[in-house]
């Protein structure tokens, strides 16, 4: 028995041990390992310095630590050696926007924490707190090669609270989170309406029920925490008892207060510029709209969804900021030719747009990689189809340093599978998360197994 | 007394007529005006008898007239066959839906009762929904347009050829089998449970089931003793009461109807043969089926097959043990398995789903493009008609970029009948007989994504 093998049946024991027998999914601790792990013979994706054949891939520590040519890497002396010879070897897939741990079975509504729709501007609800670590997708999931997600709340609301960034293994929650509130959610268009669509509350319609609403309630939102940011800096810099009297918000009671406030708290980095906002909007007229207030405010701007937003690529193109783009199966509305969001991904990307691809929720996110796929079938560059699963959205979120490709002193999140990662018959072999190899074992695979008919 | 159902009979001959109508009309259009069609020099996947590279396919009248090598397929065709290079392209029969909700608009599920047998679902089709024109652009020339799984025994289903831009009657698959929609489970519980209503469990269910039956046997012997008496020449024999509702029931247990079931669990596939058994009909298919893999091999003894979801799971309870392997496995048992969408979206590339029963339990080629062909089509009982290139079936054929198993697919050529309706090259929708204006906004094509959602939003 090699080395590998004894590390995976570890693995799987240490998997078995720790999931209970009532639904709960296969945890893997993924503290690093010291030992060198080195995945020899396969073709190497790199996503950032293109394809390697019979490439060598070291992993130590949780790290990669070289990435070559079998020619130009030498593997050490007791590393555990695994033959992908025929195999093709790629990054972690990254879904850049999930609900991934906020809801198990969706027609439940008991166990859903998709959004807190109690009100709309919410930027201090922060998805971590809902986040179910043992959720069964996770496993399901990483199966298929996803390594990281942003999780996000349901875009049902105009400013519904912070995302998370995940790794899709750990022995619990907090070895899956990596980035808490890494950054804002917020929504525009026909969607966030409270008088209809998906946020209709139960007691009849309520403010916002137009666009003019939804646009002035987050104006006044962003006006707000700027007044607050600016009396706290104020208040800092002066005695405690020259601290101006409370109001609620400063809306209309004088002069804007510096009382510690959670809501107006948690935009002032986003007011600042240090982290992006992600703005979910679908139709053309609505980017155009929700980027105005947005610009005025000097946002850090990733623009999502776009779906019909056709007519105004170039106009995207002119702002200069990523793009998440999805899903791409929404269907096309009125008057749009069959193939009008397909080929959204290789529209923008030709105009020089950064994109990436999302599943936007919890139930086929292990498609993810076919969706890529299938945005090369309507006209998107393969190279640029990996990058929007893989590169493009870590540096979207300023995480390229750690993910998105293969390159030395990366995070060994690494998958090896028998054939091209965006192909729908391509089977994964074997995933790497933290440079740990993950049991390649689900409550499906399980289920599999135990009714296979026996030969 | 007379006059309600004069009227009914009435109606009901009238549609009738003009179905029958319609079901000339496109042979006829084909035999007048559609030259011969040769495609040659694809790679041709039959569906019936494996992949001919550097194939080629006849059609003539609208019928498939040849299939096989260039040379042998160029030398039975006419000179003036119109001719249609598929060099480096794939050729596939036409993709088949049997379980489509699209075209419906909001009128899929008559949830008013949990037996509602005589609904008629052509009534509710809208021939210009544009779901239907993207599941044409995905290579679907065939769906079933089945009534909703709010009740235990549902309506009548509609199978459609996908002439899309063609008259309503136009559209409908001429000597296709009738079919009904049963269903069970989550659906009709919860439907009927959350107006405490009869049913609310999987027990209240299946005493609906069983008592209609019970009631369908009454009313069929009534009528068979006046047949009787009719028959031998009684001139007082009085009819009956003709009740829609029990002579659609009757007609199930006659075995005039395919009877294709919405149904999840391993456990409710065996009472709804039980009971199939118990009644005297036999059940087509299970819609769904996504327990499949746990009795495979006890169904397939019935003769029963699936259509399922390639990889859906968990959108609800009784999707929890859903699992990809799930068609391979059942098809390996035994059980004749097809693919289907339930869904506007997904009927767009059901030949990628297709394509990922490849990775999920190794389906051979001609395997994975059976279950949205062939396989599709004896789930509808058209199977003698289309869902595979053979002489004398239609001439329903698509031809894609690259092979369709993959995610790189794209339908670039849609043919039904061997009429060009589809063509990805042309400006604009890209389809040839369609003028006018789309419909579309209905249902969403699915009666189970997003279920909380689409039911709490009224559309039941």
């Amino acid at each position: 028995m090699t080395k590998f093998n004894r590390v995976i049946l570890s693995a799987i024991a240490l998997a078995f041990a720790a999931a209970s027998a009532h639904a709960q999914a296969i945890m893997v601790d993924t503290t690093p390992h010291p030992g060198v792990i080195a995945i020899v013979g396969g073709k190497l994706l790199t996503v950032s310095h293109g394809t390697i054949e019979n490439g060598v891939l070291l992993i130590e520590n949780g790290k990669i630590t070289a990435v070559g040519t079998a020619a130009a890497v030498k593997v050490p002396k007791g590393a555990t050696i695994v033959d992908a010879k025929g195999m093709t070897v790629y990054p972690g897939l990254f879904d850049a926007e999930t609900n991934l741990g906020l809801t198990e079975v969706a027609s439940d509504q008991v166990n859903n924490d998709l959004v807190e729709p109690s009100d709309e501007i919410f930027p201090q609800m922060h998805v971590y707190d809902a986040f179910h670590a043992e959720t069964e997708h996770i496993p399901i999931d990483r199966f298929n090669g996803i390594t990281t997600a942003i999780v996000a709340p349901r875009g049902t609301d105009t400013m519904p609270g912070q995302d998370t960034l995940i790794q899709l293994a750990g022995h619990d929650r907090d070895q899956m989170i990596l980035t808490r509130d890494i950054s804002l959610a917020m929504n525009f268009g026909d969607g966030q309406k409270r008088g209809g669509g998906f946020g209709a509350a139960a007691g009849g319609p309520r403010f916002p029920t137009t666009r003019m609403g939804e646009i002035s309630q987050l104006h006044q939102a962003l006006i707000d925490a700027q007044e607050y940011m600016k009396a706290r800096a104020a208040a800092a810099n002066k005695p405690a008892e020259t601290e101006p009297p409370a109001s609620d918000s400063g809306r209309g009671r004088g002069a804007p207060s510096a009382k510690f406030d959670l809501k107006n708290e948690a935009l002032i980095p986003y007011l600042k510029g240090e982290k992006p906002v992600v703005i979910g909007v679908e139709e053309g007229h609505d980017v155009e709209a929700i980027m105005e207030l947005a610009q005025e405010f000097h946002l850090k701007i990733i623009l999502s969804r776009v779906t019909h937003s056709q007519g105004v690529l170039d106009k995207i193109a002119s702002y200069h900021v990523p793009v998440i783009i999805g899903p791409i199966y929404d269907l096309p509305e009125a008057g749009e030719r069959y193939d009008a969001v397909y080929s959204l991904p290789a529209e923008l990307a030709k105009r020089g747009v950064k994109v990436a691809l999302a599943s936007y929720e919890n139930e086929f996110i292990r498609n993810l990689p076919y969706a890529a796929g299938y945005a090369v079938a309507y006209g998107l560059p393969y190279d640029e189809a990996l990058k929007s699963i893989t590169l493009n959205p870590a540096e979207m979120f300023g995480v390229a340093d750690k993910y998105g490709s293969l390159d030395t002193g990366k995070v060994a999140n690494v998958v090896i599978a028998n054939g091209d990662p965006l192909d729908v018959r391509t089977d994964v072999k074997q995933v790497y998360i933290d440079g740990i190899a993950i049991p390649m074992v689900t409550r499906q695979t399980r289920l599999r197994d135990e009714y296979m008919p026996k030969q | 007394m007379a006059s309600p159902h004069m009227h009914l009979s009435l109606r009901r001959a009238l549609r009738y007529l003009l179905a029958l109508a319609a079901c000339m009309l496109p042979l006829s259009v084909a035999a007048q005006t559609i030259p011969d069609l040769v495609i040659k020099d694809g790679t041709v996947m039959t569906a019936s008898h494996g992949t001919i590279q550097h194939g080629a396919v006849w059609v003539h009248q609208g019928k498939i007239a040849a299939v096989g090598t260039i040379d042998e397929v160029i030398k039975a065709a006419p000179a003036y066959a119109t001719v249609v290079s598929a060099a480096g392209k794939y050729v596939t029969p036409g993709i088949i839906d049997p379980h489509s909700h699209s075209a419906l608009g909001t009128d899929v599920n008559e949830a008013t009762s949990p037996v509602t047998p005589s609904m008629m679902m052509i009534d509710a089709f809208d021939n210009t929904d544009r779901a239907l024109y993207f599941a044409l652009a995905g290579g679907v020339t065939t769906e079933l347009l089945l009534h909703g799984s709010a009740n235990m025994i549902g309506g009548q289903n509609i199978s459609i050829k996908n002439r899309f831009g063609r008259s309503r009657d136009e559209m409908l698959f001429a000597g296709a089998p009738r079919t009904i929609k049963f269903a069970s489970g989550e659906n009709p519980k919860r439907v009927y449970g959350s107006r405490n209503q009869l049913p609310s469990t999987r027990m209240g269910n299946f005493e609906v089931m069983r008592q209609s039956f019970e009631d369908a046997k009454v009313y069929m012997a009534i009528w068979d003793a006046y047949n009787a008496k009719v028959a031998k020449g009684d001139k007082e024999a009085v009819a009956p009461h003709r009740d829609l509702k029990l002579e659609a029931l009757s007609d199930v247990l006659r075995g005039k109807l395919l009877v294709e079931i919405h149904c999840y669990r391993a456990d409710e596939f065996l009472t709804e043969e039980a009971i199939a058994k118990q009644y005297g009909y036999k059940i087509r298919a299970f819609h769904h089926a996504l327990e499949m893999y746990k009795v495979g091999g006890e169904i397939a003894k019935d003769g029963t097959g699936i259509a399922t979801f390639a990889d859906w799971w968990g959108f609800k309870d009784e999707a929890w043990d859903a699992i990809p392997w799930n068609a391979v496995m059942s098809m390996r048992e035994g059980v004749k398995v097809s693919l289907k969408s339930d869904s506007n979206d997904f009927v767009r590339r059901l030949n990628q789903e297709a394509g990922k029963m490849v990775h999920y339990g190794g389906a051979t080629e001609d395997e994975a493009i059976q279950m949205i062909t062939l396989n599709a089509a004896w789930i509808m009982g058209v199977d003698d008609k289309v869902g595979s290139l053979d002489k004398g079936k239609d001439g329903d054929l698509v031809i894609w970029n690259t092979d369709p198993l993959t995610s790189y697919a794209r339908a670039e050529k849609v043919y039904i009948d061997g009429d060009l309706y589809f063509d990805s090259s042309l400006p604009g929708y890209g389809v040839t007989h369609f003028t006018g204006v789309m419909h579309g906004g209905g249902f969403g094509g699915s009666d189970d994504e997003d279920t909380a959602e689409d039911y709490d939003g009224g559309a039941l």
